[in-house]
């Protein structure tokens, strides 16, 4: 690297450096950084968003609100979340691996099927929701089908599973396609020579996948998983467009709790609350994860 | 490369094919029951008779004064192009810095930046609605290009500053001989080159801001001036969801435009993804 031997600077080349970073570190520090300093204080407070009512200390009240109170606020939401993010991400990393093995090389035919898997995630969630809902929805395009064809019509999105199982579905039909990308662009890096040689030594094709190509994506899978799970646990406008929530309270996701309900009925501290623990959580899930996958990964670079 | 027999072949075009067709049929039925009556909506949703067919209601959903499509288009660009502007702008001369100097206060400075990218938007939209307030721009355009802006910043910083290292140092010492001042440098030395990575940065960027929506609802509020595509849909949908002479032709002018973009750059678009996150 022609990295030269770190030589004491000028007082003023210091200067310009970090006057070089001050545009990034206002807008970042101003609207990211300091709304979570806010939103840490504001955890700790009753607060109802109203410019002439100060905030007031509740220390950790809200927390232990959330987490005692046996049906409200945001347990419901919290068991939602995770079901879309545990069974959303094996969903999507399923899908995505699988059609990643099927369109690996590249042939017109495969780089077209590439951009349909793709497509939806180039459209807003809420208008994936909405269009979802008018599909499945109560009068939506297949019940409208079952219903000529003399059939019952199915509660897609009026019976409280079967809205959470639909939800996890469209989540799944929208996201997998960036997935899809990252595994096409991590079997790229799997040795061919490698998998030839396997084959050569007699290997058929679920040996190779499981022996050379499973391991050398491990790092791949690291960054799949990380980034699905990341996503799923911040779902909102795709619920708002597909069931606003419903039935009951059967599809309000963490996300929906802290902005629809939290926030929207001005308790302030309480969504502040909800959203630093959800940070947390989120941040425990990958730092988990990436330690989790590790070993799998130093088996990568063994292989590779 | 591998061998493969023509009947595994056959299979896998079979069922790429099939799940291709499966993945359209979403858009099927939204084109057409967009020229559809709502009677005929609810008969046969998957046909299209040509002889009843009609634009009557897109030229309905076009003139609906909760989302005025143009200024929808109009707004949501403006906001694609600035968030882009400020986000990469801010980030081009800060990734130089801390990738050109390697010392443990940049490392940090590095580090803080990238914290962010574990924040989810969503989250610090509320507190940082207060922070606006304070700062006078809640409900304007501003605001919400700043706000937006400052989401963008880790991950765009991120990957440019990854870039930058690879860049050989011997360039901008070369120039530094030559005489050229250190922003001299940065803008017509090292800029030009990272334009592969500018343009991952630009796509997904542009991507975040064409789709989000809780962002301007929220800051921009529910009775603003000015609508993006998403709020717009919202306004005009979110009440009359079982009308569906409204709430296919509303979607389908939502989503002609970012579809058509996609067709012509999917390349661009899907090549973006796996650079940024990979080799970012």
């Amino acid at each position: 690297m022609a990295r030269t031997t770190t030589t004491r600077r000028g007082l003023v080349s210091g200067l310009a450096n970090g006057l070089m970073t001050l545009p990034a570190a206002a807008v970042y520090t101003g609207l990211t950084v300091v709304p979570v300093g806010y939103a840490v204080y504001y955890s700790f407070t009753q607060y109802n968003g109203i410019p002439s009512q100060a905030p007031t200390w509740v220390g950790w009240d809200n927390y232990v609100r959330i987490v005692t109170d046996p049906i409200g606020d945001l347990r419901p939401a919290a068991w939602v979340t995770l079901v879309i993010a545990v069974v959303g991400a094996f969903l999507v990393n399923g899908a995505a691996l699988g059609l990643a093995l099927l369109l690996r090389r590249t042939t017109p035919f495969n780089t077209f099927a590439r951009a349909v898997m793709f497509y939806p995630h180039v459209l807003s969630a809420l208008i994936v929701g909405f269009l979802w809902q008018a599909i499945l929805g109560p009068q939506g395009a297949v019940n409208n089908l079952l219903e000529n064809a003399g059939r019952s019509s199915w509660p897609f999105l009026s019976d409280p599973d079967w809205a959470l199982v639909t939800l996890v579905g469209v989540i799944v039909w929208a996201q997998f396609g960036v997935q899809l990308v990252l595994y096409l662009a991590g079997l790229q890096a799997v040795s061919p020579e490698l998998q030839e040689a396997a084959r050569l030594d007699g290997a058929n094709g679920p040996q190779v996948f499981r022996h050379v190509t499973w391991p050398a994506l491990a790092p791949t899978v690291t960054v799949t998983i990380v980034t699905s799970i990341l996503s799923l646990l911040k779902v909102y406008d795709v619920v708002l467009g597909l069931t606003n929530g419903g039935p009951g309270d059967a599809t309000q996701t963490w996300a929906y709790e802290i902005l629809a309900v939290s926030f929207a009925n001005n308790k302030v501290g309480l969504a502040c609350a909800q959203a630093v623990l959800l940070v947390v959580v989120a941040g425990i899930l990958s730092f988990t994860i990436i330690a989790l996958r590790r070993r799998a990964e130093e088996g990568a670079e063994a292989v590779g | 490369m591998t061998r493969t027999s023509p009947i595994s072949r056959a299979v896998r075009v079979t069922v790429v094919a099939v799940l291709s067709a499966a993945m359209l049929v979403p858009m099927y039925i939204m084109v057409v029951n967009a020229f559809k009556p709502q009677q005929e909506i609810l008969l046969s949703p998957l046909g299209l008779d040509l002889a009843t067919a009609t634009t009557d209601h897109i030229a309905a959903a076009w003139q609906n004064t909760s989302f005025p499509v143009v200024e929808g288009y109009a707004v949501t660009l403006f906001l694609v192009v600035a968030c882009n502007v400020v986000a990469i702008g801010a980030s081009v001369p800060a990734a130089y810095t801390i990738a050109r100097t390697p010392t443990p206060l940049f490392r940090f400075v590095l580090f803080f930046f990238v914290a962010g990218m574990f924040v989810p938007a969503q989250i610090i939209l509320v507190p940082a609605i207060f922070v606006l307030k304070a700062l006078g721009l809640m409900g304007t355009l501003p605001g919400l290009v700043l706000f937006m802006s400052s989401t963008m910043i880790p991950f765009t910083l991120f990957i440019f500053s990854g870039y930058i290292r690879m860049l050989p140092r011997s360039l901008d010492e070369a120039a530094s001989i030559d005489g050229a001042g250190r922003q001299r440098i940065l803008w017509t030395i090292v800029f030009p080159l990272m334009r592969p990575i500018v343009a991952t940065a630009f796509i997904l960027n542009a991507l975040s801001a064409w789709n989000d929506f809780v962002s301007p609802q929220l800051i921009l509020g529910p009775g603003s001036q000015f609508r993006t595509i998403t709020t717009g849909v919202y306004a005009a949908v979110s009440t009359y969801t079982t009308n569906y002479e409204i709430v296919f032709p509303t979607l389908l002018l939502a989503v002609v435009p970012i579809l058509l973009i996609f067709v012509l750059m999917q390349r661009h678009i899907m090549g973006g993804l796996s650079a940024g996150a990979v080799k970012g």
